[in-house]
């Protein structure tokens, strides 16, 4: 499972380092963020390559539990990549490679063995474009369930009267209705999921997401496709949500992160974590300079 | 003079040009309708339209297209007609009329001064030089309009003038050929319609860009157009030769509907040369029932065969096999396995299959070659839907924890159907109709006496290989392999019923049925498939 990761550690091939003076900038910035509860995944050192670029420098992090962590930076600093490491959906390239560790409770999800159909079970993921399938809404909802087995509604399980439809449509129900998407297609949840607006569609992968029921969803700038409308109504959503999961938000809307956001951690340009700490804190009054710059429109 | 023009924007759009434009559209068309019907002899040339012989009215149309033709782009010349005109009508306009005029030149040189390259050389390069400048060098609403105007002119007055006539015969020198007038002057006109229509479809718009995309649309809409005609008479010529043969003592209630299990039977259509067997001497009618069957059981065995071969290696060199040196050998090797000769699979069937599995001509080892060739095609259009399924879909399903196969099976194979379908039925379009491979593995008595009844012979055992199936083990006939040997041998048998030719128009017209059902089925499932997948 984990032929693509390297044991080793750093090697000469940081081209993307701009200058040890930023390598400082790391040290100090987030290395003191003080969270109440428990963290839900810890990263370490962690580093991703795409072929010899690297992508993701030397992260330490840890991300707490129940709260919404938000990651904001400019085009390119690397935020989607390291989302896209916390639950492993990197391996689908194949050029990526990752070294350092994140522990998922306690436990290194890199470290070899990974049943990797368990752990994304566990650390959902929304992507930035909606992509449901091209099924009905409802069957949007069960099939994470279905495929995994918790759900039996075939043939088979019909003729013999034992299959689950009642506990489907119990859990469509909760689904939705946890997504704020119940009122609107309770009526026609048979219809083709992509009849759904933009909005809609983006809150019926979330609730897809959360019908296989993670513990961590992660979030790829779930808003920037949709109208300020259904912007809002994803936001309040994402608020929501933190009551009872770890939600990890990637944007580029700045106010966004500080809307929703418990704490913020900024990348910049190079894949390095500039800072990290309550977004309030990184709003007001950020540590490094180059942070104050980028929230400031300074650049980026 | 124009009486639209109060705004630059709708500068261009003149009525009087339409006006005379359309109208030559018109006369284009239907002059280009008429050449064709005369040069298939539906009317022949030398019948009279109002006193005057079918070629003659071409050439007055000729005449009144180049009149309406010019008039346009001289009165747009000098600003009677508000236009839209580019500089010049381009470099490629210039070419192609160079072109023409070089070709008349040369044809008519060769005629009157003689065969050698100095002699007809130079005429046909100030013919092209001609053609190209007056094509070139003017504004564009001249150039587009009097070169065509006077090809039109030229044609059109040397036919009323009865220079051309039908009995006018162009003897060819340079190549020994003979080209009768009642065919050659259709066909000249014909051309020298779509170049009218393109001038008149130019100027209709008011040349510049607007009037290069109507005098394009106009060429387009006519290659179309013939191409259409020609898929027409095809199939009109064949249900012409064969629906007589078909009908053969058909009847709308002569026939009976047997309801099954219940003893029930009503009046139906009978058509008894689909529903009879060949060969036997106690049918009135000699039908092609076996061979029907036959041919439903090839298709049937070949995409039983082919497609779940064919979607499995898809999604193996899709979705799991590293992209790379292999998969494009692979790519490389089906693409040619399609293009291979199909008598070549029929060999292989030949020398391999038959001495292994039958031990001579059997429906079975002719299900195998068929499905053979299917393979490659069933193959290359799943790979190409399967790559065609959002990478979205992947993704979304990996991040709910679902592993690669139940995506594959529940995701991508649904969704990659609809073009799989679209594959297999442009391949049993093509082995429904194959004849060669056939010939070698498959054919028997070319006139049976009873169909092959493959469904009542499946024969269960308790020792290996436990289903024998006798009838797949046996020769039959199939449509094309029976049109090929009723052509072929010349006469047939009960020649008081069918000569050989009314038995082969018929078997051609129920071959294109049965393809066409097939289509009809393949279409309909793959509609079924592409709703599931949309308007669910």
């Amino acid at each position: 499972m984990s032929s693509n990761r390297q044991i080793d550690t750093d090697g000469t091939d940081s081209q993307l380092t701009t200058a040890g003076e930023s390598e400082e900038t790391v040290e100090d910035a987030w290395s003191d963020y003080q969270y109440p509860g428990e963290a839900k995944l810890s990263v370490e050192d962690l580093d991703v390559y795409y072929g010899d670029e690297r992508a993701i420098k030397r992260v330490t992090m840890d991300i707490p539990e129940e709260s919404v962590t938000a990651l904001i930076g400019p085009s390119g600093c690397g935020k989607s990549t390291f989302l896209r490491s916390l639950n492993r959906m990197n391996d689908r390239i194949s050029s990526a490679r990752v070294e350092g560790s994140v522990e998922f409770d306690g436990e290194d999800i890199y470290g070899g063995h990974t049943n990797l159909v368990e752990l994304r079970k566990r650390v959902g993921m929304v992507f930035q474009a909606p992509n449901p399938f091209p099924k009905s809404i409802k069957d949007n909802i069960s099939y994470g369930p279905r495929k995994h087995g918790d759900l039996d509604t075939s043939l088979l399980s019909r003729l013999i009267g034992r299959d689950d439809r009642e506990s489907e449509m119990a859990l469509v129900e909760r689904c939705l209705k946890q997504a704020a998407l119940w009122d609107e297609v309770k009526d026609r949840l048979d219809d083709n999921a992509l009849g759904l607006s933009g909005g809609q569609q983006q809150r019926l992968c979330i609730a897809r997401c959360l019908a296989v029921d993670p513990d961590v969803i992660l979030m790829d700038e779930p808003a920037s496709a949709l109208d300020p409308i259904a912007t809002a109504k994803i936001e309040d959503l994402i608020e929501q949500l933190a009551e009872e999961y770890t939600v990890v938000v990637v944007t580029h809307n700045m106010q966004q992160a500080a809307r929703i956001s418990d704490q913020t951690a900024v990348f910049l340009t190079g894949g390095e974590l500039v800072e990290y700490d309550r977004t309030e804190k990184i709003f007001e009054d950020p540590e490094s300079q180059r942070v104050d710059d980028y929230i400031t429109g300074k650049f980026g | 003079m124009s009486n639209a023009a109060d705004t630059e924007l709708r500068a261009g759009y003149t009525t009087l040009g339409r006006q005379v434009a359309l109208p030559v559209l018109g006369l284009a068309f239907l002059t280009f309708l008429a050449t064709w019907v005369t040069t298939f002899q539906w009317i022949d040339e030398s019948r009279t339209v109002l006193g005057l012989t079918v070629l003659t009215v071409f050439g007055v149309a000729l005449l009144l297209m180049a009149a309406g033709v010019a008039g346009i782009g001289v009165l747009s010349r000098f600003g009677y007609i508000d236009t839209t005109p580019s500089p010049t009508a381009g470099l490629p306009v210039g070419i192609v009329f160079g072109t023409l005029w070089a070709a008349i030149g040369m044809a008519v040189s060769f005629q009157y001064l003689g065969n050698t390259v100095l002699s007809w050389g130079p005429v046909a390069l100030v013919m092209g030089a001609v053609g190209l400048l007056t094509a070139t060098l003017p504004r564009e609403d001249i150039g587009s309009t009097v070169p065509s105007a006077l090809l039109l002119a030229v044609l059109g007055g040397l036919i009323v003038a009865g220079v051309f006539d039908a009995s006018w015969v162009y003897e060819a020198e340079w190549t020994g050929a003979i080209f009768p007038g009642s065919e050659l002057i259709p066909l000249l006109v014909s051309g020298a319609t779509l170049l009218g229509a393109w001038s008149a479809g130019k100027a209709k718009e008011g040349f510049g860009a607007q009037g290069r995309e109507a005098g394009a649309f106009y060429i387009i809409a006519t290659v179309v157009f013939s191409m259409l005609s020609v898929l027409a008479l095809l199939i009109w010529f064949i249900v012409k030769n064969g629906l007589d043969t078909f009908l053969t003592g058909a009847s709308l209630t002569g026939g009976h509907l047997n309801v099954p299990f219940t003893g029930l039977s009503f009046p139906f259509v009978e058509v008894p040369f689909v529903t009879n067997v060949t060969g036997s001497l106690f049918v009135e009618t000699p039908g092609v029932m076996p061979a029907v069957v036959g041919t439903l059981w090839l298709v049937f065995g070949a995409v039983l065969f082919a497609v779940p071969l064919g979607v499995g290696a898809a999604v193996f060199l899709t979705e799991y096999a590293e992209q790379g040196r292999f998969t494009q050998v692979v790519e490389v090797a089906t693409n040619g396995l399609w293009s291979t000769p199909s008598i070549v699979f029929g060999l292989f069937g030949l020398a391999f299959l038959v001495p292994r599995i039958s031990g001579g001509n059997s429906i079975f080892v002719g299900q195998l070659v068929l499905g053979f060739m299917l393979l490659p095609l069933v193959l290359i259009t799943s790979r190409e839907s399967i790559k065609s399924v959002p990478d979205e879909y992947r993704d979304a399903s990996a991040a709910l924890g679902v592993s690669k196969w139940q995506t594959i099976r529940s995701v991508v194979i649904p969704a990659a159907m609809p073009g799989t379908i679209t594959g297999v039925i442009l391949g049993v379009g093509r082995i429904a109709g194959e004849t060669a491979p056939l010939l070698l593995v498959f054919g028997g008595a070319p006139y049976p006496s009873a169909s092959p009844n493959v469904v009542g012979q499946f024969s269960f055992s308790t020792e290996p290989p436990f289903i024998t199936n006798q009838a797949l083990l046996e020769p039959a006939s199939a449509l094309p392999y029976q049109l090929y040997s009723t052509i072929t041998a010349g006469v047939f048998p009960r020649p008081e019923i069918y000569s050989n030719q009314e038995f082969g128009w018929g078997t051609a017209l129920v071959l294109l049925l049965v393809v066409l059902g097939l289509y009809a089925i393949g279409v309909a499932s793959r509609l079924y498939f592409r709703r599931k997948l949309h308007y669910e």
